[in-house]
């Protein structure tokens, strides 16, 4: 079958139309973003909630954050991890739980110690990121996230890991999982900004925010809200059968 | 295992610690009991102890030239190793580990130039293979008692300071509770030791040494080695039962419920009671005893390593990994045991082994 050529196609969108529809991402995000977002400066303290009542487990954030952050096939910065939970007394035997999981950007982050050049460091704004330019690719930052939320990327052979879409946020937009996300279930905002979506969403929840693995001391910067005990840690449950990295070699 | 929750979507994070890193920690590991092997010997001059130190001197040598390659060979990006130097961050226990390699290794090749001096200027004279270059590098064989003291000090030094980031640089890790036990350490430095008087014995069957004595002695190390890992085994299982330590406890429950673990476990102490079984029962077994006493050490650190590696932190069950034929699995493990071979040959032919394994010293 004969393709068209897409470059010089009638379907191509005109300068004008590509501008307007470049301009759609920062319309989005100036709406939905709280104010403060839309740069990173001095004072500004990042941090996502996470409402697991909303997530629907559609995974567009999982494909958005690949697509945004060309991550390699078989790895991901994020995803919604989804579990089969058999329910007692309920006329039917099992339900679904779903919980997105990416680095929890914590304020006391394990990975940042052990990295043996400093290519790994938390940003004034709590973003913590990999100096690719300095990192070695030994990987001991991936043994010490004990949320799994790091790994070695293959086509770059350096650490790679959930960066908030730094580089989005510093151009005034919001992470692509934010903006992706159907149900509205990542919040992201500014924890210093008491105005903020992600501030006053905090306050209102106030002692049903939970985070992940409390008892390692990270503090992270990812909370939830919805967050099934059963799920703060490692799961005890049994595995799936599909192994990512198997199935693309 | 509960059944209750089924696992349906989540990401399996791969071995990112590979092989390699297991020879390098197997390789090092063997190097720094291997040099103390060779003290009595070599520097305190204990009589009996001649031939073995100068021949676990030269398994230091060997496994300690092999091991920081199989370290480069980890690294993502080897290229950059030079960063480890130019970013030194105190707060990494493997930044650390970058200057103290250097230092043992340094104190090492020292100690062994001016240990087999005399040795190799008796290989110059008797005009064997690469005589010349033997004599060379006695650079006229003098003894010089003070200065091998100094470079003896140095190597220990160099020694404990590996054996401590080696053993730390796991430890550390708190979000792997099997690494994160103040026993792992121990377990390693025991298990190193148990290895190199395992190389040992192995490079005295190759010398043709029939010395018994010598193989007796070799033979009561490792009783003592042994008795040790199983003492040290003991604690942390019994810590870890008992709820004594939350530590060895939550390291326990991570990898109890695993069949693989189990059988893990029960070949691990199997086999260090069938080494030192034997090598109380029957000393002369040499080389069976030595080949158990390596085995023990690689699986030891494989387990820990691969294994540990094997846990989810976040999902549930296990990881399940398949050793890869390429550079990054089989073919990884394959060269290094090669360039060992290639460094053993190299130095056997400057130093022939025969040479070394004679149990008096050399009177130059």
């Amino acid at each position: 079958m004969k393709h068209p050529d897409l470059t010089h196609s009638s379907a191509a969108p005109s300068p004008s139309r590509r501008a307007f529809l470049r301009g759609i991402p920062v319309l989005t995000a100036a709406i939905a973003a709280p104010a403060p977002a839309l740069a990173a400066s001095a004072g500004h303290h990042w941090a996502m909630l996470v409402d697991v009542r909303r997530c629907i487990g559609c995974q567009a954030c999982t494909v958005s954050c690949m697509q945004e952050n060309a991550v390699p096939e078989g790895s991901f910065r994020t995803v919604v991890s989804t579990y089969s939970v058999a329910l007692e007394g309920e006329r039917q035997p099992a339900g679904t739980y779903v919980l997105p999981r990416l680095c929890n950007h914590c304020d006391n982050p394990p990975c940042v110690p052990v990295c043996p050049v400093g290519a790994t460091f938390k940003r004034a704004d709590g973003v913590v990121l990999v100096n690719s330019e300095r990192c070695v690719g030994c990987a001991y930052c991936v043994q010490a996230c004990p949320y799994d939320a790091r790994f070695i990327n293959h086509d770059t052979n350096k650490a790679d890991k959930c960066t908030f879409c730094a580089h989005r946020v510093d151009a005034g937009l919001l992470p692509a999982c934010v903006e992706t996300c159907v149900g509205g279930a990542r919040v992201f905002g500014d924890l210093n900004d008491p105005d903020s979506e992600l501030r006053r969403r905090l306050d209102a929840a106030a002692g049903q925010v939970k985070v992940l693995k409390p008892a390692q001391n990270t503090d992270p910067q990812v909370f939830y809200i919805g967050l099934d005990e059963r799920f703060a840690g490692k799961v005890d449950g049994q595995a799936t059968l599909w192994k990512p990295r198997a199935a693309h070699p | 295992m509960s059944t209750a929750i089924v696992e349906t979507i989540n990401v399996t994070r791969e071995i990112a610690w590979l092989p390699w890193a297991v020879s390098y920690f197997f390789l090092i590991g063997l190097s720094c009991g291997a040099f103390l092997l060779s003290l009595p010997g070599v520097l305190l001059q204990r009589p009996g102890w001649e031939a073995i130190s100068r021949l676990a001197l030269l398994a230091a040598l060997v496994c300690g030239l092999t091991a920081p390659v199989a370290l480069l060979a980890d690294l993502h990006q080897p290229g950059r190793f030079w960063h480890f130097y130019a970013y030194f961050t105190p707060s990494s226990w493997m930044s650390w580990g970058a200057f103290f390699i250097p230092v043992y290794l340094g104190g090492l090749l020292v100690y062994a130039w001016l240990a087999f001096r005399p040795l190799l200027a008796e290989h110059g004279r008797s005009g064997g293979r690469l005589a010349r270059l033997a004599a060379l590098l006695a650079c006229g064989g003098l003894e010089s008692r003070r200065a091998l003291i100094g470079a003896a000090a140095l190597a220990f030094a160099g020694a404990a300071l590996v054996a401590l980031y080696t053993g730390a640089e796991l430890m550390v890790v708190r979000a792997r509770p099997l690494w994160h036990t103040p026993l792992l350490p121990v377990q390693l430095a025991i298990t190193a030791l148990a290895g190199a008087v395992g190389l040992t014995l192995l490079l005295k069957r190759l010398a043709g040494d029939a010395d018994a004595s010598a193989t007796a002695r070799l033979a009561r190390t490792l009783v003592a080695t042994q008795c040790a890992a199983l003492a040290v085994g003991a604690l942390w299982l019994l810590l870890g039962l008992g709820g004594l330590s939350a530590v060895h406890a939550e390291a326990l429950a991570e990898v109890a419920p695993s069949a693989n673990w189990q059988l893990a476990a029960l070949w691990a102490a199997g086999a260090t009671v069938a080494t030192l079984l034997l090598a109380w029962k029957r000393p002369a077994s040499g080389v069976l005893i030595g080949l158990l006493a390596l085995h023990s050490a690689w699986m030891m650190r494989w387990s820990i390593f691969i294994g540990g590696q094997e846990v989810p932190k976040t999902g549930a069950g296990y990881y399940s990994y398949q050793l890869p034929l390429g550079p990054e699995g089989l073919m990884g493990i394959v060269g290094t045991a090669g360039l060992w071979v290639f460094v053993f040959i190299l130095l056997t032919t400057v130093l022939p082994l025969d040479r070394l394994a004679t149990r008096t010293r050399s009177s130059h």
